[in-house]
Protein backbone atom coordinates (compact mmCIF):
# COMPACT_ATOMS: atom_id res chain seq x y z
CA UNK A 1 0.00 0.00 0.00
CA UNK A 2 0.96 3.43 -0.64
CA UNK A 3 -0.11 5.82 1.88
CA UNK A 4 -0.39 9.86 2.02
CA UNK A 5 -0.53 11.44 5.07
CA UNK A 6 -1.43 14.97 5.74
CA UNK A 7 -0.92 16.96 9.04
CA UNK A 8 -0.07 20.38 9.89
CA UNK A 9 3.14 19.74 11.78
CA UNK A 10 5.45 17.35 11.76
CA UNK A 11 7.84 18.01 14.44
CA UNK A 12 9.20 15.68 17.28
CA UNK A 13 6.94 15.76 20.74
CA UNK A 14 4.25 17.19 19.43
CA UNK A 15 1.23 14.46 19.67
CA UNK A 16 -0.44 14.38 16.36
CA UNK A 17 3.33 14.32 14.47
CA UNK A 18 3.83 11.52 17.12
CA UNK A 19 0.91 9.65 15.93
CA UNK A 20 1.96 9.69 12.52
CA UNK A 21 5.42 8.99 12.61
CA UNK A 22 4.50 5.94 14.61
CA UNK A 23 2.10 4.88 11.68
CA UNK A 24 4.27 5.79 8.90
CA UNK A 25 7.05 3.96 10.52
CA UNK A 26 5.17 0.96 11.50
CA UNK A 27 3.66 1.15 7.30
CA UNK A 28 7.62 1.38 5.83
CA UNK A 29 7.72 -1.26 8.14
CA UNK A 30 5.60 -3.66 6.70
CA UNK A 31 6.96 -2.79 3.34
CA UNK A 32 4.35 -0.17 2.38
CA UNK A 33 5.23 3.04 1.36
CA UNK A 34 4.52 6.58 3.24
CA UNK A 35 4.57 10.03 2.29
CA UNK A 36 3.94 12.97 4.98
CA UNK A 37 2.86 16.39 4.00
CA UNK A 38 3.36 18.82 6.62
CA UNK A 39 4.42 22.70 6.77
CA UNK A 40 7.53 23.71 6.55
CA UNK A 41 7.67 25.62 9.96
CA UNK A 42 12.39 24.56 9.87
CA UNK A 43 11.49 22.64 13.29
CA UNK A 44 13.36 19.00 13.69
CA UNK A 45 11.76 16.16 13.19
CA UNK A 46 13.17 12.60 13.43
CA UNK A 47 11.87 9.72 11.30
CA UNK A 48 13.09 6.43 9.78
CA UNK A 49 14.49 7.07 6.54
CA UNK A 50 12.25 4.86 4.69
CA UNK A 51 9.60 7.50 5.39
CA UNK A 52 9.20 10.07 3.01
CA UNK A 53 8.42 13.43 4.62
CA UNK A 54 7.16 16.50 2.30
CA UNK A 55 7.76 20.79 3.42
CA UNK A 56 5.13 22.45 2.10
CA UNK A 57 6.19 25.96 2.56
CA UNK A 58 3.38 28.80 2.68
CA UNK A 59 3.69 32.63 2.36
CA UNK A 60 0.75 33.70 3.91
CA UNK A 61 0.31 34.53 8.09
CA UNK A 62 -3.45 35.24 7.59
CA UNK A 63 -5.58 36.73 10.81
CA UNK A 64 -6.28 33.44 12.36
CA UNK A 65 -5.37 29.80 12.18
CA UNK A 66 -8.28 29.08 10.59
CA UNK A 67 -7.43 31.38 7.35
CA UNK A 68 -3.90 30.29 7.46
CA UNK A 69 -4.75 26.91 7.32
CA UNK A 70 -7.21 26.91 4.41
CA UNK A 71 -4.14 28.56 2.47
CA UNK A 72 -1.72 26.05 3.84
CA UNK A 73 -4.16 22.94 2.28
CA UNK A 74 -4.11 24.60 -1.15
CA UNK A 75 -0.30 24.40 -1.04
CA UNK A 76 -0.47 20.45 0.07
CA UNK A 77 -3.27 20.11 -2.89
CA UNK A 78 -0.82 21.12 -5.47
CA UNK A 79 1.73 19.05 -3.67
CA UNK A 80 -0.03 16.05 -3.05
CA UNK A 81 -1.63 16.53 -6.92
CA UNK A 82 2.02 16.31 -8.31
CA UNK A 83 2.88 13.29 -6.33
CA UNK A 84 -0.70 11.61 -7.68
CA UNK A 85 0.38 12.95 -11.41
CA UNK A 86 3.56 10.55 -11.10
CA UNK A 87 2.72 7.88 -8.75
CA UNK A 88 -0.56 6.21 -7.73
CA UNK A 89 -1.54 6.28 -3.74
CA UNK A 90 -3.91 4.04 -2.31
CA UNK A 91 -4.84 6.18 1.43
CA UNK A 92 -5.31 9.37 1.97
CA UNK A 93 -4.74 10.19 5.95
CA UNK A 94 -5.88 13.68 7.00
CA UNK A 95 -5.29 14.60 10.88
CA UNK A 96 -8.14 16.76 12.44
CA UNK A 97 -9.90 19.48 10.75
CA UNK A 98 -6.91 21.41 9.95
CA UNK A 99 -5.99 19.03 6.89
CA UNK A 100 -9.74 18.13 5.61
CA UNK A 101 -9.48 20.71 2.84
CA UNK A 102 -6.41 19.21 1.25
CA UNK A 103 -7.52 15.49 1.84
CA UNK A 104 -11.03 15.78 1.09
CA UNK A 105 -10.32 17.83 -2.07
CA UNK A 106 -7.05 15.38 -2.84
CA UNK A 107 -8.85 12.13 -2.30
CA UNK A 108 -12.57 13.17 -4.40
CA UNK A 109 -10.27 14.23 -7.35
CA UNK A 110 -8.48 11.25 -7.38
CA UNK A 111 -10.96 9.17 -6.32
CA UNK A 112 -9.07 7.96 -3.19
CA UNK A 113 -10.44 6.65 0.04
CA UNK A 114 -10.00 9.00 2.72
CA UNK A 115 -8.86 8.07 6.66
CA UNK A 116 -9.59 11.08 9.04
CA UNK A 117 -8.12 11.00 12.67
CA UNK A 118 -10.23 13.20 14.63
CA UNK A 119 -7.51 13.84 17.62
CA UNK A 120 -10.18 15.88 19.47
CA UNK A 121 -13.17 18.23 18.41
CA UNK A 122 -14.15 21.44 18.53
CA UNK A 123 -16.47 20.94 20.95
CA UNK A 124 -14.19 18.88 23.11
CA UNK A 125 -11.93 21.87 22.95
CA UNK A 126 -14.98 24.14 24.41
CA UNK A 127 -15.74 26.04 20.79
CA UNK A 128 -14.34 28.88 22.26
CA UNK A 129 -12.13 29.80 19.22
CA UNK A 130 -13.94 33.12 17.07
CA UNK A 131 -13.29 30.65 14.02
CA UNK A 132 -15.59 27.50 15.98
CA UNK A 133 -18.26 27.91 14.10
CA UNK A 134 -16.29 27.27 10.62
CA UNK A 135 -13.69 24.59 12.62
CA UNK A 136 -17.10 22.56 13.42
CA UNK A 137 -18.21 22.77 10.55
CA UNK A 138 -14.86 21.76 8.52
CA UNK A 139 -15.16 18.75 11.39
CA UNK A 140 -18.19 17.70 9.82
CA UNK A 141 -17.09 17.91 6.46
CA UNK A 142 -14.32 15.80 7.30
CA UNK A 143 -16.14 13.09 9.06
CA UNK A 144 -19.08 13.05 5.96
CA UNK A 145 -16.56 12.77 3.38
CA UNK A 146 -14.10 10.47 4.93
CA UNK A 147 -15.00 6.32 4.18
CA UNK A 148 -13.38 5.86 7.55
CA UNK A 149 -12.96 7.73 10.99
CA UNK A 150 -10.71 7.17 13.46
CA UNK A 151 -10.47 8.27 17.42
CA UNK A 152 -8.14 8.00 19.77
CA UNK A 153 -10.68 7.88 22.94
CA UNK A 154 -14.63 7.23 23.88
CA UNK A 155 -14.84 10.99 24.43
CA UNK A 156 -14.04 12.01 21.01
CA UNK A 157 -16.15 8.93 19.79
CA UNK A 158 -19.22 10.16 21.52
CA UNK A 159 -18.76 13.78 20.32
CA UNK A 160 -18.37 12.98 16.87
CA UNK A 161 -21.57 10.81 17.50
CA UNK A 162 -23.55 13.06 19.18
CA UNK A 163 -22.00 16.42 18.34
CA UNK A 164 -21.50 15.95 14.75
CA UNK A 165 -23.68 12.83 13.99
CA UNK A 166 -21.25 10.48 12.03
CA UNK A 167 -22.70 7.33 11.59
CA UNK A 168 -21.96 4.66 14.05
CA UNK A 169 -20.16 2.37 11.46
CA UNK A 170 -17.72 5.04 10.02
CA UNK A 171 -16.28 5.89 13.73
CA UNK A 172 -13.24 3.22 14.82
CA UNK A 173 -11.63 4.15 18.05
CA UNK A 174 -8.28 3.15 18.25
CA UNK A 175 -6.01 4.22 21.26
CA UNK A 176 -2.64 4.97 19.82
CA UNK A 177 -1.30 4.08 23.84
CA UNK A 178 -2.11 0.63 23.23
CA UNK A 179 -0.18 -2.26 22.07
CA UNK A 180 -0.03 -2.59 17.95
CA UNK A 181 -2.43 0.27 17.24
CA UNK A 182 -0.64 0.73 14.38
CA UNK A 183 -1.70 -2.71 13.13
CA UNK A 184 -4.87 -1.82 13.61
CA UNK A 185 -4.79 0.84 11.29
CA UNK A 186 -3.27 -0.87 8.63
CA UNK A 187 -5.62 -3.72 8.51
CA UNK A 188 -8.37 -0.69 8.23
CA UNK A 189 -6.61 0.63 5.51
CA UNK A 190 -6.67 -2.80 3.58
CA UNK A 191 -10.68 -3.59 4.54
CA UNK A 192 -11.12 0.18 3.06
CA UNK A 193 -9.23 -1.10 -0.46
CA UNK A 194 -11.27 -4.51 -0.30
CA UNK A 195 -14.15 -2.38 0.14
CA UNK A 196 -13.16 -0.76 -2.72
CA UNK A 197 -12.07 -3.41 -5.00
CA UNK A 198 -15.26 -5.58 -4.46
CA UNK A 199 -17.26 -2.11 -5.42
CA UNK A 200 -15.24 -1.50 -8.62
CA UNK A 201 -15.74 -5.30 -9.31
CA UNK A 202 -19.76 -5.46 -8.71
CA UNK B 1 -7.92 32.38 -28.04
CA UNK B 2 -9.59 29.13 -29.05
CA UNK B 3 -12.77 29.00 -28.41
CA UNK B 4 -12.95 25.59 -26.95
CA UNK B 5 -11.36 26.36 -24.16
CA UNK B 6 -13.76 26.99 -21.33
CA UNK B 7 -12.75 29.73 -18.47
CA UNK B 8 -13.99 29.05 -15.53
CA UNK B 9 -15.20 32.55 -13.01
CA UNK B 10 -14.97 32.44 -9.60
CA UNK B 11 -16.78 35.84 -8.34
CA UNK B 12 -18.31 36.18 -4.79
CA UNK B 13 -21.27 38.53 -6.65
CA UNK B 14 -22.86 38.10 -9.88
CA UNK B 15 -26.49 39.55 -10.30
CA UNK B 16 -29.10 39.81 -9.24
CA UNK B 17 -26.78 39.33 -6.10
CA UNK B 18 -24.29 42.55 -6.25
CA UNK B 19 -22.94 44.74 -3.75
CA UNK B 20 -20.46 46.63 -6.14
CA UNK B 21 -19.33 46.48 -9.55
CA UNK B 22 -18.01 43.23 -9.77
CA UNK B 23 -21.43 41.54 -10.27
CA UNK B 24 -22.23 43.84 -13.27
CA UNK B 25 -18.71 43.71 -14.51
CA UNK B 26 -18.61 39.36 -14.30
CA UNK B 27 -22.36 39.43 -15.83
CA UNK B 28 -21.20 41.93 -18.98
CA UNK B 29 -17.90 39.82 -19.43
CA UNK B 30 -19.06 36.03 -19.09
CA UNK B 31 -22.27 37.29 -21.56
CA UNK B 32 -20.33 38.85 -24.13
CA UNK B 33 -18.15 35.79 -23.95
CA UNK B 34 -20.87 33.73 -24.24
CA UNK B 35 -22.29 35.69 -27.67
CA UNK B 36 -18.88 35.17 -28.94
CA UNK B 37 -19.01 31.62 -28.81
CA UNK B 38 -17.28 31.08 -25.75
CA UNK B 39 -18.49 28.94 -22.93
CA UNK B 40 -18.13 30.19 -19.52
CA UNK B 41 -19.10 28.57 -16.27
CA UNK B 42 -19.84 31.02 -13.02
CA UNK B 43 -19.73 29.80 -9.41
CA UNK B 44 -20.65 32.22 -7.30
CA UNK B 45 -22.40 32.87 -3.63
CA UNK B 46 -25.66 32.61 -3.47
CA UNK B 47 -28.23 31.58 -0.81
CA UNK B 48 -28.96 28.04 -1.78
CA UNK B 49 -27.49 25.41 -3.95
CA UNK B 50 -28.66 26.22 -7.40
CA UNK B 51 -27.83 26.29 -11.09
CA UNK B 52 -29.31 28.40 -13.75
CA UNK B 53 -28.34 29.04 -17.21
CA UNK B 54 -28.88 32.72 -18.44
CA UNK B 55 -27.74 34.41 -21.79
CA UNK B 56 -24.95 31.68 -22.60
CA UNK B 57 -24.09 31.65 -19.51
CA UNK B 58 -23.65 28.16 -16.93
CA UNK B 59 -24.00 29.70 -13.02
CA UNK B 60 -23.81 27.80 -10.24
CA UNK B 61 -24.39 29.14 -6.75
CA UNK B 62 -24.02 28.16 -3.33
CA UNK B 63 -24.63 29.21 0.34
CA UNK B 64 -21.55 30.67 2.95
CA UNK B 65 -21.19 29.73 6.56
CA UNK B 66 -23.16 33.17 7.89
CA UNK B 67 -22.06 32.76 11.24
CA UNK B 68 -18.29 33.52 10.64
CA UNK B 69 -16.77 36.47 12.75
CA UNK B 70 -15.37 38.56 9.93
CA UNK B 71 -15.39 38.83 5.80
CA UNK B 72 -12.16 36.89 5.77
CA UNK B 73 -13.36 33.61 7.27
CA UNK B 74 -16.59 33.94 5.46
CA UNK B 75 -14.44 34.13 2.05
CA UNK B 76 -12.44 30.95 3.15
CA UNK B 77 -15.00 29.00 3.88
CA UNK B 78 -16.95 30.15 1.22
CA UNK B 79 -14.37 29.13 -1.05
CA UNK B 80 -13.67 25.87 0.38
CA UNK B 81 -18.05 25.36 -0.80
CA UNK B 82 -16.98 26.91 -4.71
CA UNK B 83 -13.49 24.27 -5.18
CA UNK B 84 -16.32 21.82 -4.13
CA UNK B 85 -18.28 23.03 -6.79
CA UNK B 86 -15.48 23.07 -9.12
CA UNK B 87 -15.08 19.70 -8.52
CA UNK B 88 -18.12 18.45 -8.81
CA UNK B 89 -18.20 19.89 -12.06
CA UNK B 90 -15.09 18.82 -13.65
CA UNK B 91 -16.40 14.80 -13.24
CA UNK B 92 -18.85 16.43 -16.55
CA UNK B 93 -16.42 19.17 -18.08
CA UNK B 94 -13.27 20.30 -18.28
CA UNK B 95 -12.09 23.76 -17.42
CA UNK B 96 -9.09 25.25 -18.64
CA UNK B 97 -8.35 27.94 -16.89
CA UNK B 98 -9.82 29.80 -13.85
CA UNK B 99 -10.78 33.10 -13.78
CA UNK B 100 -10.83 35.28 -9.95
CA UNK B 101 -11.99 38.67 -9.45
CA UNK B 102 -10.34 40.13 -6.35
CA UNK B 103 -9.17 38.87 -3.18
CA UNK B 104 -12.66 37.35 -2.04
CA UNK B 105 -12.40 34.71 -4.70
CA UNK B 106 -8.36 34.14 -3.78
CA UNK B 107 -8.98 31.06 -1.42
CA UNK B 108 -11.61 29.30 -3.95
CA UNK B 109 -9.45 30.17 -7.10
CA UNK B 110 -6.00 29.18 -6.30
CA UNK B 111 -7.65 26.00 -4.34
CA UNK B 112 -9.04 24.93 -7.80
CA UNK B 113 -5.90 26.04 -9.58
CA UNK B 114 -4.02 23.86 -7.52
CA UNK B 115 -5.88 20.68 -7.43
CA UNK B 116 -6.89 20.45 -10.73
CA UNK B 117 -3.51 22.01 -12.43
CA UNK B 118 -5.16 24.46 -14.11
CA UNK B 119 -3.78 28.39 -15.37
CA UNK B 120 -4.68 31.29 -13.10
CA UNK B 121 -6.10 34.42 -14.30
CA UNK B 122 -6.71 37.22 -11.21
CA UNK B 123 -8.38 40.26 -12.14
CA UNK B 124 -7.57 43.23 -9.17
CA UNK B 125 -10.76 45.59 -8.96
CA UNK B 126 -9.31 47.44 -6.02
CA UNK B 127 -6.86 47.38 -3.17
CA UNK B 128 -6.70 46.96 0.44
CA UNK B 129 -4.33 49.48 0.81
CA UNK B 130 -6.70 52.10 -1.59
CA UNK B 131 -9.88 50.72 0.54
CA UNK B 132 -8.87 51.79 4.03
CA UNK B 133 -5.69 51.10 4.69
CA UNK B 134 -3.17 48.40 6.10
CA UNK B 135 -3.00 49.00 9.56
CA UNK B 136 -4.54 45.69 11.39
CA UNK B 137 -3.98 41.95 11.37
CA UNK B 138 -7.25 42.18 9.60
CA UNK B 139 -6.04 44.37 6.68
CA UNK B 140 -2.63 42.95 6.61
CA UNK B 141 -4.40 39.31 6.00
CA UNK B 142 -6.48 40.95 3.03
CA UNK B 143 -3.90 42.93 1.54
CA UNK B 144 -1.67 39.81 1.72
CA UNK B 145 -4.33 37.56 0.35
CA UNK B 146 -4.17 40.27 -2.57
CA UNK B 147 -0.45 39.55 -3.26
CA UNK B 148 -1.26 35.64 -3.07
CA UNK B 149 -3.60 36.18 -6.22
CA UNK B 150 -1.06 38.29 -8.14
CA UNK B 151 1.65 35.44 -7.33
CA UNK B 152 -0.20 32.91 -8.37
CA UNK B 153 -2.03 33.98 -11.14
CA UNK B 154 -0.44 33.54 -14.68
CA UNK B 155 -1.59 36.67 -15.90
CA UNK B 156 -2.95 39.74 -14.02
CA UNK B 157 -5.62 41.86 -14.96
CA UNK B 158 -6.13 45.97 -13.84
CA UNK B 159 -9.28 47.77 -14.30
CA UNK B 160 -7.07 51.12 -14.62
CA UNK B 161 -4.11 52.55 -16.41
CA UNK B 162 -3.06 54.22 -13.00
CA UNK B 163 -4.27 51.53 -10.84
CA UNK B 164 -2.04 49.03 -13.04
CA UNK B 165 1.19 50.74 -12.17
CA UNK B 166 0.08 51.19 -8.37
CA UNK B 167 -0.70 46.89 -8.32
CA UNK B 168 2.48 46.40 -9.73
CA UNK B 169 4.80 48.54 -7.02
CA UNK B 170 2.26 47.07 -4.54
CA UNK B 171 2.58 43.72 -4.82
CA UNK B 172 5.59 43.52 -7.50
CA UNK B 173 3.97 42.00 -9.75
CA UNK B 174 6.11 41.46 -12.99
CA UNK B 175 5.72 43.36 -15.95
CA UNK B 176 5.15 40.70 -18.37
CA UNK B 177 2.16 39.58 -16.18
CA UNK B 178 0.18 42.45 -16.04
CA UNK B 179 -2.25 44.11 -18.06
CA UNK B 180 -4.58 46.99 -17.97
CA UNK B 181 -7.91 46.30 -19.24
CA UNK B 182 -10.95 48.95 -18.58
CA UNK B 183 -14.52 48.46 -17.52
CA UNK B 184 -17.01 48.61 -20.23
CA UNK B 185 -20.36 49.52 -20.79
CA UNK B 186 -23.45 47.50 -22.55
CA UNK B 187 -24.82 50.02 -24.33
CA UNK B 188 -27.52 48.14 -25.13
CA UNK B 189 -28.75 48.00 -21.72
CA UNK B 190 -28.84 51.90 -21.85
CA UNK B 191 -30.50 52.29 -25.61
CA UNK B 192 -33.10 49.68 -24.83
CA UNK B 193 -34.56 51.30 -21.26
CA UNK B 194 -37.93 53.05 -22.24
CA UNK B 195 -39.36 53.14 -18.41
CA UNK B 196 -40.24 56.56 -18.11
CA UNK B 197 -38.83 58.26 -14.82
CA UNK B 198 -41.48 59.32 -12.18
CA UNK B 199 -39.50 62.92 -12.30
CA UNK B 200 -41.92 64.27 -9.54
CA UNK B 201 -40.65 61.70 -7.13
CA UNK B 202 -37.20 63.78 -7.22
CA UNK B 203 -37.19 66.85 -8.13
CA UNK B 204 -39.54 69.74 -9.39
CA UNK B 205 -40.48 70.87 -12.80
CA UNK B 206 -37.92 74.10 -12.65
CA UNK B 207 -35.03 71.81 -10.60
CA UNK B 208 -32.05 71.17 -12.13
CA UNK B 209 -30.78 67.10 -11.15
CA UNK B 210 -27.18 66.65 -9.75
CA UNK B 211 -27.00 62.97 -9.54
CA UNK B 212 -24.35 61.35 -7.28
CA UNK B 213 -24.22 57.60 -7.78
CA UNK B 214 -22.33 55.22 -5.33
CA UNK B 215 -21.96 53.19 -2.12
CA UNK B 216 -22.00 56.24 0.86
CA UNK B 217 -18.50 55.28 1.98
CA UNK B 218 -15.98 57.66 2.45
CA UNK B 219 -13.90 56.44 -0.52
CA UNK B 220 -16.70 57.51 -2.89
CA UNK B 221 -16.45 61.07 -1.60
CA UNK B 222 -20.06 61.88 -0.54
CA UNK B 223 -19.33 64.08 1.51
CA UNK B 224 -16.48 66.53 -0.42
CA UNK B 225 -20.15 67.05 -2.80
CA UNK B 226 -22.01 67.74 0.43
CA UNK B 227 -20.24 70.43 1.81
CA UNK B 228 -20.28 72.24 -2.18
CA UNK B 229 -23.95 72.02 -2.20
CA UNK B 230 -24.58 75.27 0.15
CA UNK B 231 -21.98 77.37 -2.31
CA UNK B 232 -23.29 75.30 -5.46
CA UNK B 233 -27.18 76.55 -4.17
CA UNK B 234 -25.97 79.90 -3.90
CA UNK B 235 -24.82 80.36 -7.32
CA UNK B 236 -27.74 78.29 -9.04
CA UNK B 237 -30.89 77.71 -6.80
CA UNK B 238 -32.35 75.60 -9.35
CA UNK B 239 -30.13 72.60 -8.35
CA UNK B 240 -31.52 70.08 -7.11
CA UNK B 241 -28.99 66.85 -5.39
CA UNK B 242 -30.56 63.14 -6.00
CA UNK B 243 -28.29 61.07 -3.79
CA UNK B 244 -28.40 57.45 -4.58
CA UNK B 245 -26.69 54.48 -2.70
CA UNK B 246 -27.00 52.61 0.36
CA UNK B 247 -24.37 52.65 2.66
CA UNK B 248 -23.92 55.10 5.51
CA UNK B 249 -26.80 56.98 4.19
CA UNK B 250 -28.14 58.07 7.52
CA UNK B 251 -25.23 59.61 8.40
CA UNK B 252 -24.73 61.80 5.07
CA UNK B 253 -28.47 62.33 5.13
CA UNK B 254 -28.10 63.76 8.20
CA UNK B 255 -25.64 66.43 7.67
CA UNK B 256 -26.74 67.00 3.98
CA UNK B 257 -30.08 67.94 5.23
CA UNK B 258 -28.76 69.98 7.96
CA UNK B 259 -27.21 71.89 5.31
CA UNK B 260 -29.72 72.59 2.45
CA UNK B 261 -32.95 70.89 3.90
CA UNK B 262 -35.10 69.62 0.92
CA UNK B 263 -32.61 70.49 -2.32
CA UNK B 264 -30.96 67.39 -1.64
CA UNK B 265 -32.83 64.17 -1.81
CA UNK B 266 -31.49 60.32 -0.87
CA UNK B 267 -33.63 57.51 -2.07
CA UNK B 268 -31.33 55.15 -0.95
CA UNK B 269 -30.56 51.95 -3.01
CA UNK B 270 -32.38 52.58 -6.32
CA UNK B 271 -33.64 49.82 -9.30
CA UNK B 272 -31.62 49.44 -12.49
CA UNK B 273 -34.81 51.47 -14.56
CA UNK B 274 -34.70 54.15 -11.95
CA UNK B 275 -31.01 54.67 -11.75
CA UNK B 276 -31.20 55.16 -15.83
CA UNK B 277 -34.24 57.47 -15.89
CA UNK B 278 -32.35 59.23 -13.62
CA UNK B 279 -28.81 59.33 -15.40
CA UNK B 280 -30.40 60.55 -19.00
CA UNK B 281 -32.63 63.01 -16.56
CA UNK B 282 -29.53 64.78 -14.73
CA UNK B 283 -27.63 67.51 -16.10
CA UNK B 284 -24.90 65.53 -15.03
CA UNK B 285 -23.72 63.25 -12.63
CA UNK B 286 -20.64 64.51 -9.52
CA UNK B 287 -18.63 61.40 -8.91
CA UNK B 288 -16.24 62.87 -5.75
CA UNK B 289 -14.33 59.84 -4.80
CA UNK B 290 -11.05 59.91 -2.96
CA UNK B 291 -10.24 56.54 -4.11
CA UNK B 292 -11.39 55.12 -7.79
CA UNK B 293 -9.53 52.05 -9.20
CA UNK B 294 -11.59 52.21 -12.38
CA UNK B 295 -15.45 54.23 -11.64
CA UNK B 296 -18.24 52.66 -13.77
CA UNK B 297 -20.47 55.76 -13.50
CA UNK B 298 -18.68 58.40 -15.43
CA UNK B 299 -18.99 55.62 -18.35
CA UNK B 300 -22.86 54.56 -17.09
CA UNK B 301 -23.21 57.97 -17.24
CA UNK B 302 -21.76 58.47 -20.59
CA UNK B 303 -24.21 56.14 -22.44
CA UNK B 304 -27.19 58.14 -21.16
CA UNK B 305 -25.32 61.37 -22.90
CA UNK B 306 -24.90 62.76 -19.68
CA UNK B 307 -21.46 63.91 -18.46
CA UNK B 308 -20.08 63.69 -15.30
CA UNK B 309 -17.63 65.80 -13.08
CA UNK B 310 -15.30 63.71 -11.35
CA UNK B 311 -12.47 63.89 -9.22
CA UNK B 312 -9.02 63.82 -11.20
CA UNK B 313 -8.10 60.20 -9.62
CA UNK B 314 -7.45 56.28 -10.48
CA UNK B 315 -9.45 55.61 -13.39
CA UNK B 316 -11.31 58.65 -13.66
CA UNK B 317 -8.23 60.39 -15.29
CA UNK B 318 -9.07 58.03 -18.40
CA UNK B 319 -12.30 57.88 -18.67
CA UNK B 320 -13.33 61.84 -18.36
CA UNK B 321 -11.74 64.18 -20.47
CA UNK B 322 -11.61 67.64 -19.33
CA UNK B 323 -13.77 69.86 -21.32
CA UNK B 324 -14.60 67.51 -23.92
CA UNK B 325 -16.85 64.89 -22.16
CA UNK B 326 -16.60 65.72 -18.71
CA UNK B 327 -14.98 68.16 -16.14
CA UNK B 328 -12.40 67.19 -13.26
CA UNK B 329 -11.98 68.20 -9.76
CA UNK B 330 -9.12 68.22 -7.59
CA UNK B 331 -9.78 65.38 -4.82
CA UNK B 332 -11.43 66.23 -1.39
CA UNK B 333 -11.83 69.69 -2.91
CA UNK B 334 -15.17 70.90 -2.32
CA UNK B 335 -14.48 74.30 -3.70
CA UNK B 336 -13.24 72.57 -7.26
CA UNK B 337 -16.60 70.54 -7.19
CA UNK B 338 -18.40 74.02 -6.53
CA UNK B 339 -16.70 75.04 -9.99
CA UNK B 340 -17.09 72.46 -12.12
CA UNK B 341 -20.53 71.72 -10.98
CA UNK B 342 -21.86 75.54 -11.03
CA UNK B 343 -19.94 75.92 -14.67
CA UNK B 344 -22.24 73.17 -16.35
CA UNK B 345 -25.44 73.98 -14.77
CA UNK B 346 -24.74 78.11 -15.83
CA UNK B 347 -24.19 76.40 -19.54
CA UNK B 348 -27.00 73.68 -20.38
CA UNK B 349 -26.13 73.68 -23.91
CA UNK B 350 -22.33 72.81 -23.32
CA UNK B 351 -23.18 70.56 -20.61
CA UNK B 352 -25.39 69.01 -23.37
CA UNK B 353 -22.66 69.33 -25.59
CA UNK B 354 -20.01 67.47 -23.19
CA UNK B 355 -22.77 64.46 -22.75
CA UNK B 356 -22.62 63.82 -26.58
CA UNK B 357 -19.23 63.90 -26.95
CA UNK B 358 -19.30 61.48 -23.60
CA UNK B 359 -21.13 59.15 -25.51
CA UNK B 360 -19.29 59.08 -28.46
CA UNK B 361 -16.18 58.11 -26.55
CA UNK B 362 -18.01 55.38 -24.63
CA UNK B 363 -19.00 53.74 -28.38
CA UNK B 364 -15.49 53.98 -29.52
CA UNK B 365 -13.49 53.00 -26.46
CA UNK B 366 -15.40 51.11 -23.61
CA UNK B 367 -17.40 48.35 -26.12
CA UNK B 368 -17.45 45.03 -23.96
CA UNK B 369 -16.88 43.33 -27.37
CA UNK B 370 -13.65 45.01 -27.69
CA UNK B 371 -12.58 44.53 -23.55
CA UNK B 372 -13.75 40.57 -24.05
CA UNK B 373 -11.50 40.49 -26.62
CA UNK B 374 -8.85 41.81 -24.95
CA UNK B 375 -9.39 39.45 -22.06
CA UNK B 376 -9.54 36.62 -24.20
CA UNK B 377 -6.30 37.55 -25.31
CA UNK B 378 -4.71 37.47 -21.78
CA UNK B 379 -6.32 33.97 -21.14
CA UNK B 380 -4.24 32.97 -24.50
CA UNK B 381 -1.04 34.11 -22.89
CA UNK B 382 -1.97 32.72 -19.45
CA UNK B 383 -2.20 29.41 -20.65
CA UNK B 384 0.47 29.51 -23.57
Amino acid sequence: MKILFLTRRFIDGDNVSEYVKALAEKATEKGHKAVILAFEDNENYTVDQKVRVERVPLHYEGDSLYSWSMMLNNEMKERARKYLDKEDFDIVHANDWLTVPGATAVGKYFEKPIVLTVHSTENQRGFNDPNSEVISEMEWKGCKEADKILVNSEDTYNSLKHDLDVQDHKIKVLNPLADNWQDSVLNTYEDLLKTEDKLIGE
Amino acid sequence: MNKELRPLFITWEYPPYKAGGIAAHCEDLATTMASQGYSPVVITYGEKEEKEFRDGVEIHRVPANNSTNNTLTWAMALGDRMEKKALELTKKQSFDLVHAHDWMTVPAATGIKKTLGLDMVFTVHSTQQGRDGINSDYQQAIHNLEWMGTYEAEQVITVGREFCEEVKHLYEVPEDKINYIPNGVDLDKFDSHSASLQRDNYALDWEQIVLFVGRMYPQKGPGHLIEAMPHILEQKPEAKFIMCGSGATEHYKGIAKSQVGDKVHFPGYVSDEALIGLMKEAEMTVAPSVYEPFGIVPLEAAACETATVGSYTGGMKDTIVHEYTGLHTYPEDHGSITNQVTRALNDPSWADWLGDNARDRVEDNFRWEQITSWTTGVYTEAVT
